[in-house]
């Protein structure tokens, strides 16, 4: 099995036949993370580099686990206390780890379009990690597998995407994935952080209502909110983003229905999720972090 | 020296031979005959060519040279060599150098290091002190010392109080003022324009609105002072309706656009190149027909060439991380007649010659006997751009590689000259 493409840059760049290609491959992954020994030679030949130019927690620990139960050398790289700081060019860093015979990148970096920018100029696979507020192609794998994983399948699928829909790469990878395969999507945040062509670029519908996206959707997926952000007039106050857009465990009872809540994390609790939410039964939340590994394995695996 | 024009098409409605080939004799920057056949005995130069056009020399109103302060990036004197090939008699250099072009000595400088250069560069002078936007350069020393117009350049003028007293300023010798239309309040968190293409790549937009409310504010500013505002790089269909209703109104305004708004859209950003990063950002295919059209119908006036070299590290990066700009001096005449073929040699000569003289109130010599050669030369054959085309210190420049439909032989410039091998 292989992909249509060299590198994982975005959803947006795959074949449905490739997500597709991806998801099953993961489920034998998680089998493999079931067994007392979760580790497999596939990829020992391989050293990959995870460059993390923007910080990161659970994606850089869930790609190294990746990496090492698929026994491929890894080095990591952020960009605090490096190169970076002196002046170094993206390129230059890069041309000097690859000099070292490096096999594969795995990069997550601040400005959109970044792991475009390297794929043009260097010679081996590239898997983007998140890159600036445009994709973030293995949490939509991830989030993908663990839709059909709780509900049996995707397409048909009415997934709600809640919050600063604006600034998220996770939206707008999931948007991509959720419309290949066959799932109904809409979007649902204050105006200021929709952006104002969502509807035609991606083929989404826009509900400024929380209530009503909640009593439509099966799966909520449900955005950070950035605090970094709050330099910009976007909205008030942590407070009130919570009282129009906070998810709350008595909005949930009042639907006639379960549904399913997702988040990629950190978890801002008391702002877009209560505590109540997160840790209820309607979440998925950890099963997403351990999804994570598995997809993430399928996609070197597949790209080496 | 003695120069002959063999055999050239002449468009110049100032001239007699206008729409007729002709051979011109040109003794030391002088024209000394015009007529259908002259022996080319005695000429120490001659120049011909295959389907040679000759008119008016060309004026570009918006280039960045750079000099001083990033010279690696283009001097007077590349710039000028850019300049001159692209058919370009005289050039403005914006102020955006370092230091600012906001004051006498700095407006002379360039004034006297472009005497030896074969095209005219002169500066436009800075409205506000360091481009900064809030206190009045000395514009009436700096008009006295031969700065041709006023602009922040690259930067544009948000203040409406300095703006509205900048207008008024200007009066007193009738200056005109030039504006990129962008209120930076709505754009500054922007890369490319704001739209389906943008909400694709996940790259954050600037919305067209943001340039249009700078129009609209400026035109009620222009209106107010009865003085003259001249936008360049308009981008978007609103903007070019804004001016059109403006112009039927009387304000005193007029306005130009790029090449590469009138050739690319934000749909080629898909690659993310960074050398179509640009300010103002390149919009969608119904705004480039209607910057089409507003050429057609002479709403835009003429156009500029936005000439902004960067240099490899600038561009060979991260796009959010590119510095904004084109360079494009050497293209920008045979780019527009690519992207629009139906423009006929008198509408070319129109948007290059005669419009930049009449609005900065530049003396333009007809091609008659006795006048100043003050000539561009082009060849109505095709002309694919090549690397070694380029001129300028740096290469940015997305018409490299294209097909284009004519191309520039060079200009006479009284005694200096420049022509393209």
């Amino acid at each position: 099995m292989s992909l249509s493409t060299k590198h994982l840059l975005g959803i947006k760049d795959l074949q449905k036949e490739d997500i597709q290609t991806i998801l099953t491959t993961a489920e034998q992954f998680k089998e493999v993370l079931q067994r007392p020994v979760k580790k497999v030679p596939s990829l020992r030949d391989v050293t990959i580099v995870n460059l993390f130019y923007e910080n990161s927690t659970r994606t850089r620990i869930s790609f190294e686990l990746a990496e090492k139960r698929l026994s491929a050398d890894t080095i990591n790289f952020s960009a605090s206390g490096s190169s970076v700081s002196k002046g170094e060019t993206l390129l230059d860093t890069v041309n000097n780890i690859l000099s070292m015979k490096v096999d594969m990148v795995v990069m997550r970096h601040s400005a959109s379009g970044a792991p475009h920018f390297l794929a043009k100029h260097i010679p081996c696979a590239i898997i983007n990690a998140g890159d600036g507020i445009n994709e973030h192609p293995t949490q939509a794998l991830l989030d993908a597998f663990s839709i059909t994983e709780k509900t049996g399948g995707l397409e048909g699928r009415k997934v709600a995407i809640i919050g600063d829909v604006m600034h998220s790469r996770v939206a707008l990878s999931n948007i991509y994935l959720l419309k290949k395969i066959g799932a109904e999507v809409i979007v649902c945040g204050p105006p200021t952080l929709i952006p104002k062509y969502i509807e035609p670029a991606l083929g989404v519908r826009v509900e400024y209502s929380l209530k009503k996206a909640l009593e439509w959707c099966d799966v909520a997926n449900v955005l950070r909110i950035q605090l970094e952000r709050q330099n910009q007039v976007l909205f008030s106050s942590m407070r009130e983003y919570n009282l129009a857009y906070g998810v709350k465990k008595n909005m949930l009872d009042s639907l006639n229905k379960e549904i399913v809540i997702m988040h990629p994390g950190p978890i801002n609790r008391g702002v877009e999720l209560d505590s109540d939410v997160a840790d209820s039964h309607h979440a998925i939340i950890l099963d997403q972090v351990q999804n994570g590994v598995a997809v993430r394995m399928a996609a070197l695996y597949l790209l080496r | 020296m003695t120069v002959l024009i063999k055999n050239a098409t002449i468009t110049d409605k100032a001239s007699a031979f206008h729409n007729r080939k002709a051979d011109i004799l040109i003794e030391n920057g002088i024209i000394k005959n015009i007529a259908e056949e002259i022996e080319s005995t005695g000429a120490t130069k001659i120049i011909e060519g295959k389907e040679l056009n000759v008119a008016p020399g060309f004026t570009d109103i918006f280039a960045h040279f750079n000099d001083p302060g990033t010279e690696y990036k283009e001097t007077l004197e590349t710039g000028a060599q850019a300049a001159a090939t692209g058919g370009y008699v005289r050039s403005f250099a914006i102020p955006n150098t370092n230091p600012v072009i906001h004051n006498k000595s700095q407006v002379e400088y360039i004034v006297q290091k472009a005497k030896s250069l074969v095209t005219d560069i002169i500066p436009i002078g800075a409205i506000t002190k360091n481009a900064e936007g809030k206190d009045l350069a000395e514009m009436y020393d700096m008009q006295q010392s031969g700065a041709v117009a006023f602009s922040d350049g690259t930067h544009t003028l948000q203040n409406s109080q300095v703006l509205l007293k900048a207008l008024q300023y200007v009066k007193v010798f009738d200056g005109v003022i030039i504006q990129i239309p962008d209120d930076t309040n709505i754009t500054k968190t922007g890369l490319i324009n704001e739209g389906i293409v943008s909400t694709q790549l996940g790259l954050p937009g600037k919305p067209a609105i943001g340039e249009q409310i700078q129009i609209a504010r400026d035109l009620e500013l222009a209106r107010y002072t009865d003085s003259h505002i001249h936008f360049t790089s308009v981008s978007t269909a609103a903007s070019v309706a804004l001016i059109r209703n403006a112009k039927a109104a009387g304000i005193k305004v007029s306005c130009s656009v790029t090449p590469y708004h009138l050739t690319f859209t934000d749909d080629d950003l898909r690659t993310y190149d960074t050398n179509l990063k640009v300010n103002t950002p390149l919009r969608t295919a119904e705004d480039v027909a209607a910057l089409k059209a507003a050429i057609m119908d002479g709403t835009i006036d003429c156009i500029a060439s936005h000439h902004l070299p960067q240099d490899y590290d600038n561009k060979i990066c991260e796009f959010e991380y590119a510095k904004y700009g084109m360079e494009g001096l050497e293209t920008t005449v045979a780019a527009v007649k690519t992207a629009i073929p139906e423009l006929s040699n008198e509408q070319l000569v129109q948007l290059f010659a005669v419009n930049p003289a009449t609005i900065f109130k530049i003396e333009l010599p007809a091609i008659a006997v006795g006048s100043k050669a003050d000539l561009s030369l082009w060849q109505a054959t095709g002309w694919e751009v090549k690397n070694s085309d380029i001129r300028s210190a740096c290469k940015n420049n997305s018409f490299i590689g294209r097909t284009l439909n004519i191309k520039i032989k060079g200009i006479v410039n009284g005694n200096k000259i420049h022509i393209n091998d």
